[in-house]
């Protein structure tokens, strides 16, 4: 059965508790079990009801100010928090660039950490060694790739993570607010090289704050407000409103 | 069809399994001046040193006495090991559960593996050992890969448990080392089963890993079939009790990132 949705989105609720101060040992739970003052939790409703379907092919950016819920939404698309209420499905292979360089580990060298990060993604030893040389290339740290992690620079660090994030070939990608990675060289190569992925019909699903981005790249966007959705439709459409009301 | 999902999973991120447990083993030492020679040379002077020192200070009157305590020392050191390191570890990795998704599980599983492997490592020193001293082997050593598999099913099923509940409340491991601390002394290790006093055998009944340590010691020691009826009560058991832990990692896991 294949289905024509990449991402089906429905009647999602997320909650967060709210924690004044948070009993975690045994002793705190047992003492302030019944004292209402420090166990008072607020629930903070991040996500109300949300409810959308994203096409397989599609790219769609998720807009709208902070704390409004975008996080949260890709968050719940990676799994990995769960929603309170309703239902989420993939279809199709997730890679999510949230945390660039999730997992490293600083005293192994850059090629070992691309396999301890791609494993990480679900590839197998085979299929990281078909990648990577493109993975390396990319990176543009030819020289540097055998040194332990510990000792690159930031901008290197994150070169290395996008990479390897970029390279794992999913059918669906998360992105939150990544195109700040490296000089403007990277950053371009970086775009393109998502411009390339979108030709090749993957799905891909990007927060961030950037409407020219959004403008150049999406073709659909979908504007969260205080965690309901206020807007759902062609990128030009919604960012005329989003400016409106926002800008 | 559920239980094959929780295969495939497994099979699809084998990589990162097989990974984590290299760096489990290897990451241990990294930076020391040996190496991984460490994964060798510890086991072999902890061996050393339990050869010199209990001797002298535990005078129970069994023919080869080190080796009476290490094919039960070594076995129960794997177990404390797998669920101390285990039940910690679902919090320790906390950073990269907030971070991107993998089967979560893969965690628990890789410490456990990593100590069965330590383990082994152990063993073949500990053979050296058995074979210089003179008590050799005997046929009944094929059943070790059973008990061996038994035990490794057992403290899966700790580390499951234990690593998801520490989440929640965080004494939890503080109570295991304690609890850890005090089964040492109700499992025959040290000593001999008949030597604990009769109000106290049924600890020994209803403790899994005495049943375990009996086992090993029956193969390794006494060179005799080990207690089969107790042998198949232990695989059941062992099974049920990791299915058992999944099952609650898996409805905990959820819940995880939030309280992490």
């Amino acid at each position: 059965m294949k289905n024509e949705n990449a991402i089906i989105v429905k009647n999602v609720h997320k909650d967060f508790k709210l924690y004044y101060d948070k009993a975690n040992t045994l002793k705190e739970k047992i003492l302030f079990f019944n004292k209402k003052s420090r166990q008072k939790n607020d629930i903070l409703h991040v996500l109300k009801d949300i409810d959308f379907n994203i096409k397989h092919g599609e790219s769609v950016a998720l807009i709208g100010t902070n704390g409004s819920g975008k996080s949260t939404l890709l968050k719940l698309l990676t799994k990995i928090i769960y929603p309170n209420k309703g239902k989420i499905t993939i279809n199709g292979k997730v890679t999510s660039l949230l945390e660039l360089g999730a997992g490293f580990h600083p005293d192994f060298s850059g090629r070992e950490n691309i396999y301890f990060n791609s494993s990480i993604f679900g590839l197998t030893k085979k299929e990281i060694d078909r990648r990577v040389d493109e993975i390396i290339k990319f990176s543009e740290i030819e020289e540097f790739i055998d040194n332990p992690v510990r000792t690159y620079s930031s901008g290197m660090y994150m070169r290395l993570a996008f990479s390897i994030a970029i390279n794992v070939d999913a059918d669906i990608l998360l992105i939150d607010e990544i195109l700040a990675v490296g000089d403007q060289h990277f950053q371009e190569k970086c775009f393109k090289k998502l411009k390339e992925l979108k030709a090749m019909g993957k799905t891909i699903v990007i927060v961030t704050h950037n409407m020219n981005q959004v403008k150049e790249f999406c073709d659909r966007a979908i504007w969260l407000y205080h965690g309901d959705i206020k807007m759902d439709g062609k990128t030009d459409e919604v960012l005329k409103e989003y400016i409106k009301t926002c800008g | 069809m559920k239980k094959m999902k929780v295969f495939k999973d497994l099979y699809n991120y084998r990589e990162l399994l097989s990974t984590n447990i290299k760096k489990e083993i290897r990451g241990k030492y990294k930076g020391s001046w040996l190496g991984v020679l460490w994964t060798f040379l510890n086991p072999l002077l902890m061996l050393v040193v339990y050869s010199l020192v209990f001797p002298y200070i535990l005078r129970i009157k069994v023919p080869h006495y080190t080796i009476f305590m290490m094919v039960a020392l070594v076995p129960w050191t794997f177990f404390t090991t797998a669920v101390q390191v285990g039940t910690g570890s679902v919090v320790a990795n906390g950073n990269i559960l907030k971070k991107v998704y993998f089967p979560r599980e893969i965690i628990p599983i890789s410490i456990t593996t990593s100590s069965v492997i330590n383990f082994l490592i152990t063993c073949i020193i500990m053979f050296v050992f058995i074979l210089f001293s003179g008590v050799g082997f005997s046929k009944y050593i094929l059943f070790f890969p059973l008990i061996v598999l038994i035990e490794y099913l057992l403290t899966l099923g700790f580390a499951f448990i234990l690593s998801a509940i520490t989440v929640f409340v965080r004494d939890v491991d503080h109570f295991v080392s304690i609890i850890l601390m005090l089964a040492f002394y109700v499992t025959p290790i040290i000593y001999k089963p008949e030597m604990l006093p009769a109000k106290f055998q049924w600890a020994i009944k209803v403790n899994p890993m005495a049943q375990i340590i009996n086992a090993y010691r029956d193969i390794l020691y006494y060179h005799q079939m080990p207690n089969l009826t107790s042998l198949g009560i232990l695989i059941i058991v062992s099974l049920l009790f990791v299915i058992l832990g999944y099952i609650i990692f898996k409805k905990l896991e959820k819940k995880f990132v939030e309280e992490l």
